[in-house]
């Protein structure tokens, strides 16, 4: 009979070293907790320049004089809110952009009510972007507007960039789905088996908290039990304890998705897969990404697994445009805006990209 | 029968001699009202009134009683009640047993299937999962209870309670989808502690125990998050998954048309009303838009 080399002695020595440091980390924690803490989101200063029903637009005040001739257009998803990319001061792609004289405008969806369940794609592409876009070209004198999109606000991008390419300078799409026949990412199994007129029917819009429990099911042991082992681990230190509760205001903050939208989204995006081959039409419109020939930059997460690689990376073989770049960063669908290490390598990346592609075309006319 | 003393516990005999008695009673009864009747309409006929249609309505009735008490004191007719006295448990069984049987064979068929759950499976597999032990009770349910709520309702408010009927029915199905969704998300941890007590007796065998409590975690989490990715792709849960979602929807549908016709007795909107108010105030913005970029359009040329 073999004998087991259990380390019993060792075992019980750590656990007993944890049940000490866990009652110390637990009276820290009591005055961290306790104290006035840093949570809010969303802080860099902001003018609401357009209002559209429930949509408003966002001017970020600049913090430098302009070095580019070209404003930017920030779409975020009517998933969550936009606030993400500004969640907290040193972790801000806006602030990032503001340092660098980009002229930010940026989205605000709002929350979308019953009344608001009627609205479809077409209502948000040719309606209220291109109303908002109207407005910051006669706003700024500018011919042409740069437009970067986030997620599902970057297939929206995509379409109005087809549909209005005389209006996008430069495209930029962030984990940006455009091709949706793909089995790497859950959503993109579970969406084909959801009855989408059956849910609509019923609920009106999609509730934001039933699409956070989805997401949530997306990864149940890391989102809902190890991140918050994490949190009873570093509960005493105040500046996690912050950045923890940013990040949970910011995911819990789901504003419901327009019922029309949600079921053609669902339908002719993940079912159909309409948008990558060119068969989509929206408004009456075929949307053909051939006449997307604005030069075009997308970024996606090698370990996203809610919008996978195989779901962004087809876009720049089917535009139009000869001046494409793919960037695949080592990192989540979250991760891309909000970990330390993308902040170097994301925000300024398309500050460079951008300053690269900023000529006027009355100039290049000029020189040519 | 013979006349000795055995005749008094006869209940033939004791219920011929009651019937008689009654009968006897009622006819006396008959008489004496019937005359003093006859006397009264010769004193003042003028008073026939209410009085008089009540004693009529009494005579009626006394003659009803006495025909009756005849006819049941007859000796065949005493005899048949008797019979029919005697066969009365029987008819009682025949009623009670189909149900009892009935209720017995769902006992049975519960109890074998609600064994089931929990039955343990392989570890990283979830493929041809045992999914009829969670459904033990939807199958019931829909082969036993449900019918109950599907008879055809008659009458004024038949539409109403065929619509309470059905809010009752899509709530069952919903719960049940919801607790075998529950028990499918519930099955990665049980096979994660299988395999992680697995996993760590080989390594007390092999002397290669973690120190650190941390490290258990780190095995079991990983463990963990490696069985939930197993489950999701699997298409059973794609499968549950949409089954869950269904009953949500339709549950949430049958319960809005209950509440619509409660809605209608108060003085508010119900959900449909604003739907279609809606629907046109959203129908006349975009008229509106497209109105005015129409015209924003003609200036613009104009100029």
């Amino acid at each position: 009979m073999t004998q087991t080399k259990i380390p019993v002695d060792l075992l019980l020595a750590s656990l007993a070293e944890d049940a000490e440091k866990a009652q110390v980390r637990v009276q820290k924690a009591s005055d961290v907790l306790l104290e006035r803490l840093e949570t809010d989101i969303g802080v860099t200063p902001y003018d609401v320049v357009y209002e559209e029903d429930r949509v408003k637009l966002k001017h970020y005040k600049p913090v430098s004089e302009p070095r580019l001739n070209h404003p930017l257009l920030v779409v975020y998803a009517l998933i969550n809110r936009e606030t993400m990319l500004d969640l907290q001061p040193d972790r801000s792609v806006v602030q990032t952009f503001l340092n660098n004289g980009l002229d930010v405008y940026m989205i605000d969806w709002g929350y979308p009510t019953r009344k608001d369940k009627f609205l479809t794609i077409d209502d948000h592409v040719n309606g209220y972007m291109d109303n908002i876009t109207e407005f910051i070209r006669e706003r700024t004198n500018s011919e042409k507007i740069n437009l970067m999109g986030i997620c599902m606000g970057g297939t929206f991008s995509v379409i109005y960039a087809a549909l209005h390419p005389e209006k996008i300078k430069n495209l930029i799409t962030t984990v940006t789905p455009t091709n949706f026949d793909t089995d790497q990412g859950l959503l993109h199994i579970w969406m084909k088996h959801v009855d989408a007129d059956k849910l609509v029917e019923s609920l009106g819009n999609m509730p934001g908290d039933i699409m956070n429990l989805g997401f949530l099911l997306l990864n149940p042991a890391r989102l809902m039990i190890d991140k918050y082992v994490g949190f009873l681990e570093n509960m005493d230190n105040k500046a996690f304890v912050e950045n923890f509760v940013r990040m949970e205001k910011w995911i819990f903050d789901s504003p419901d998705v327009p019922g029309e939208t949600f079921r053609q989204f669902v339908k002719d995006f993940y079912q159909k897969n309409l948008l990558i081959r060119n068969e989509l039409e929206i408004g009456g419109k075929r949307v053909d990404l051939q006449k997307i020939t604005m030069p075009v930059l997308n970024f996606y997460g090698k370990f996203d697994h809610l919008v996978p690689p195989a779901a962004c990376e087809m876009l720049t073989r089917k535009v139009g445009s000869k001046d494409t770049r793919d960037i695949c960063l080592e990192t989540g669908h979250i991760g891309i805006y909000v970990s330390g290490k993308c902040q170097r390598e994301f925000a300024p990346r398309i500050v460079q990209w951008l300053k690269e592609r900023d000529f006027d075309e009355d100039m290049r006319s000029r020189v040519a | 029968m013979t006349g000795d003393g055995n005749e008094a516990n006869n209940p033939l005999m004791f219920l011929q001699a009651w019937l008689k008695m009654s009968s006897e009673m009622w006819g006396a009864s008959l008489k004496v009202v019937s005359d003093a009747g006859e006397a009264s309409v010769g004193e003042d006929h003028a008073k026939k009134g209410s009085g008089g249609k009540m004693m009529d309505s009494w005579m009626s009735g006394l003659k009803a009683l006495h025909a009756l008490s005849a006819a049941m004191s007859e000796p065949g007719a005493v005899e048949g009640l008797l019979k029919g006295a005697n066969t009365l448990p029987e008819i009682v069984v025949k009623m009670v047993q189909p149900a009892m049987e009935g209720f017995l064979h769902l006992q049975k068929e519960w109890m074998e299937k609600a064994g089931r759950i929990g039955k343990s499976t392989a570890a990283y597999n979830f493929d041809n999962l045992d999914q009829e032990a969670f459904r033990a009770w939807s199958e019931i349910y829909e082969k036993e209870f449900r019918r109950f709520l599907n008879i055809p309702q008659l009458g004024l408010t038949r539409f109403y309670q065929e619509r309470i009927g059905e809010a009752a029915d899509k709530f069952n199905v919903f719960q049940a989808a919801m607790a075998e969704f529950v028990s499918l998300l519930y099955l990665p941890v049980e096979k994660s502690s299988k395999v992680v007590q697995d996993q760590l007796a080989e390594m007390a065998e092999k002397g290669k125990l973690p120190e650190k409590s941390k490290d258990y975690y780190r095995i079991w989490i990983k463990t963990l998050e490696g069985h939930y990715m197993t489950l999701f792709k699997s298409p059973e849960y794609a499968e549950d998954l949409r089954r869950t979602l269904d009953a949500l929807s339709d549950y949430a549908a049958a319960r809005q048309k209950t509440l619509e016709d409660a809605l209608r007795l108060l003085p508010i909107p119900t959900q449909k009303d604003m739907d279609e108010f809606y629907k046109e105030i959203y129908i006349l913005k975009k008229r509106i838009r497209e109105i005015e970029k129409k015209i924003r359009n003609a200036g613009t040329q104009r100029e």
